[in-house]
């Protein structure tokens, strides 16, 4: 850590992990009640468990890059945080705001779209909230001296990504213009903006870790999220299939989501790139193993799985279905929980000044994890194909079908396990760190720049 | 090689040219969308369905176009597949319709509210969604090598009663047409009587308690005439 006011980034992380483990225990509850095992269906049923595990992964999610920006951004303006007090205040009115929503679901209070079940009130008090944090940040980067790509990159992903989130705020009549604008939301999010953040961070990870020169990093920084905005804003179009909108969404969607793995395939090579090209190790390993995962990981997971149902005239058949859901977690994982996981696994040892990364614990997190994420995203590939062709091509009972693909889900309870033990060693680690201290301060754990 | 300025003007410019082109398909989707979506349809009664079933998460559970949590069964074409009758008793109680499997929750809905779910699940059902969902294409008969076994029953003798094919059908099959939640009924004439299938539609749990079948609101005509059916089929 270079700057005091980094510090605010711990507690950010702290809270991600928090939300994480809780986003694992409503995981669990849905995989029990897929298998039989409803016993909690009075007190939360499913559409109750459902909302909480989506928005507690966004919530998490945005929160690892609200705390990613604020390690970064004064670390790249080479000046204190605007204002700590204000991150502060952010933070804590964040996890109010958070926590009156999920104790609202259990109590049937929601809005009902997808992802967006946060209730209106609590929308207006989302986006001041985001609003202050934009102002910190922004604040920070116009009275710094210092200018930097990465910096920018990651602060124009922030600031999309705030405005993005108003067209799902406009009420339609109509249900399909309703899904329309809700998908600006959603899919601008994660197949667009939210990968600028992705790159912005990545890239300054791989500044640090790899020792390339920042000139290098940052041109592919911009070939990288120039690749994700010309195939993911148009990509938009494999939402707007079947929901009642013009037949060229067929073509325009079709073509530009073929595209979309080339911005993760852009993203892996240049990631994998910088590695072979560093100029000294970086002792940090974990840090660098969760960089190089989350680049490698996100291209297998947005990219090639997405990519593997998002053409016409598959997608007709598997659209709606558990590939879908199968698709949704191994992207997510790779592409934004792995980077948020190693922004943390690197800024630890800096905010503390303690090396635990030489220890087995941050490699078994890893790996128990990992393999754990491929195991589920495997029980759910083979449970949507099978759903798919006995629902769809043969037209059995939606109910028999999830008879016959019961077992999968056993599977997949078994692989969560795994990746609960992965998640468990690394939020021990994360423990184990103790606070930031000033001790560490001026001072970064084996940085090359 | 690409220079960093070069490797930008890349980024800007592909950014600002297909947000343009996205924002023109916006505006001409936005043109059509009523006539796709018969917005002429809309009426009140959709309306408040939709925030009904917006007031409920219901994508929580279910899927509608395709979108949702895929742990209960697509509503697109719910309305043409099982009727606005079956539906409307369903409600009543989801669990007593299809006892033992995955659960729904009992929102005690009233008649007006179930009314509002079904008019809107019905004007939903009716948009053009480009042929989607797709019909089943290797039909079952198709992949079964031996002919399906010859059910006799005398189906032919009398017609299906409305509410037979709007309720019972869900759970029972007739000549091999119909759900398998219940056993199928081809025969039942030759085993009960129709006092004993009139008292049993009146109050199967009186007859057999613990039972899984639900009792379904049926008027004393519409009742003689499934008994009537029923008794046909030996």
């Amino acid at each position: 850590m270079r700057f005091q006011s980094q510090k605010v980034a711990y507690w950010f992380f702290a809270t991600c992990m928090l939300l994480l483990s809780l986003q694992i225990v409503y995981g669990f509850i849905m995989g029990f009640a897929r298998i039989g095992m409803d016993g909690l269906h009075d007190y939360i049923p499913f559409n109750t468990a459902r909302a909480t595990h989506t928005n507690l992964l966004v919530v998490w999610l945005l929160t690892g890059f609200m705390g990613a920006a604020y390690y970064i951004i004064p670390e790249e303006s080479d000046r204190e945080l605007y204002s700590v007090k204000l991150a502060y205040i952010q933070l804590i009115s964040w996890v109010v705001v958070g926590v009156i929503a999920i104790i609202g679901f259990h109590f049937n209070w929601w809005e009902g779209r997808k992802f967006l079940e946060i209730p209106r009130p609590l929308d207006y008090l989302v986006v001041v909230n985001v609003l202050t944090f934009l102002f910190n940040i922004a604040m920070t980067i116009w009275e710094a001296k210092k200018r930097s790509t990465t910096q920018l990159v990651l602060f124009f992903g922030l600031l999309c990504a705030a405005l993005l989130y108003l067209p799902g705020m406009i009420y339609f009549d109509n249900q399909t213009l309703d899904s329309y604008f809700r998908w600006w939301v959603v899919h601008l999010w994660v197949e667009g903006v939210w990968e600028l953040i992705m790159g912005g961070i990545l890239a300054f990870l791989l500044i640090k870790l790899t020792g390339v020169d920042r000139e290098v990093i940052e041109k592919w920084l911009y070939v990288v999220v120039g690749l994700t905005f010309l195939s993911g804003i148009l990509g938009t179009g494999h939402h707007y299939y079947w929901i009642g909108t013009p037949k060229y969404w067929l073509m325009v969607g079709g073509i530009f989501s073929a595209l979309e793995p080339l911005a993760f395939l852009g993203m892996a090579i240049w990631a994998l790139n910088m590695y072979r090209k560093k100029g000294k190790n970086h002792p940090n390993k974990i840090a660098l193993y969760w960089t190089l995962g989350s680049a490698m990981m996100s291209f297998i997971g947005a990219g090639f799985l997405g990519f593997a149902h998002t053409w016409p005239a598959v997608n007709q058949w598997t659209h709606g279905t558990l590939i879908t859901a199968m698709h949704g977690h191994l992207a997510f994982w790779g592409a934004y929980a792995m980077l948020v996981l190693a922004v943390i696994s690197y800024a630890m040892p800096n905010l503390t000044g303690r090396k635990l990364f030489t220890g087995m614990s941050g490699y078994l997190a890893f790996w128990a994890s990992n393999i754990g994420m491929l195991g589920m995203t495997g029980a759910l590939a083979v449970a949507g194909i099978a759903q798919v062709y006995l629902e769809r091509k043969l037209g059995m009972d939606f109910l028999v079908v999830q008879k016959e693909i019961e077992f999968h889900f056993v599977g997949m309870l078994l692989a969560a396990t795994l990746f609960t033990v992965g998640i468990t060693y690394f939020i021990v680690d994360f423990i184990r760190h103790g606070l930031p201290s000033n001790e560490a301060l001026g001072k970064n754990v084996g940085d090359l720049d | 090689m690409l220079s960093k300025s070069q490797a930008r003007a890349f980024f800007l410019g592909g950014t600002f040219l297909f947000s343009a082109i996205f924002v023109f398909l916006t505006v001409d989707t936005l043109r059509q969308t009523d006539s796709r979506t018969n917005a002429q349809n809309i009426t009140e009664d959709v309306l408040k369905g939709k925030e009904i079933w917006e007031k409920n998460n219901c994508m929580g559970c279910h899927t509608l176009l395709g979108e949702g949590a895929y742990y209960a069964p697509d509503l697109t074409k719910v309305v043409e597949r099982r009727g606005a009758t079956w539906i409307d008793v369903f409600l009543d109680d989801p669990q007593a319709m299809f006892p033992g499997e995955r659960k729904m929750v009992k929102y005690n809905f009233t008649k007006e509210e179930k009314g509002q779910v079904i008019a809107f699940l019905d004007w939903v059902g009716k948009i053009d969604a480009n042929g989607w969902p797709p019909k089943p294409n290797i039909p079952i008969d198709s992949i079964v090598t031996s002919p399906a076994p010859q059910i006799k029953s005398n189906v032919v003798a009398l017609s299906q009663p409305e509410k037979f094919s709007q309720l019972c059908v869900a759970c029972h099959a007739v000549g091999g047409k119909g759900g398998n939640v219940g056993p199928a009924l081809d025969h039942v004439g030759s085993k009960f009587d129709s006092d004993y299938l009139n008292r049993w539609l009146s109050d199967p749990q009186a007859i057999k308690p613990g039972t899984n079948m639900p009792k379904l609101p049926l008027t004393d005509p519409e009742r003689k005439d499934i008994v009537t059916y029923l008794s046909a089929l030996k």
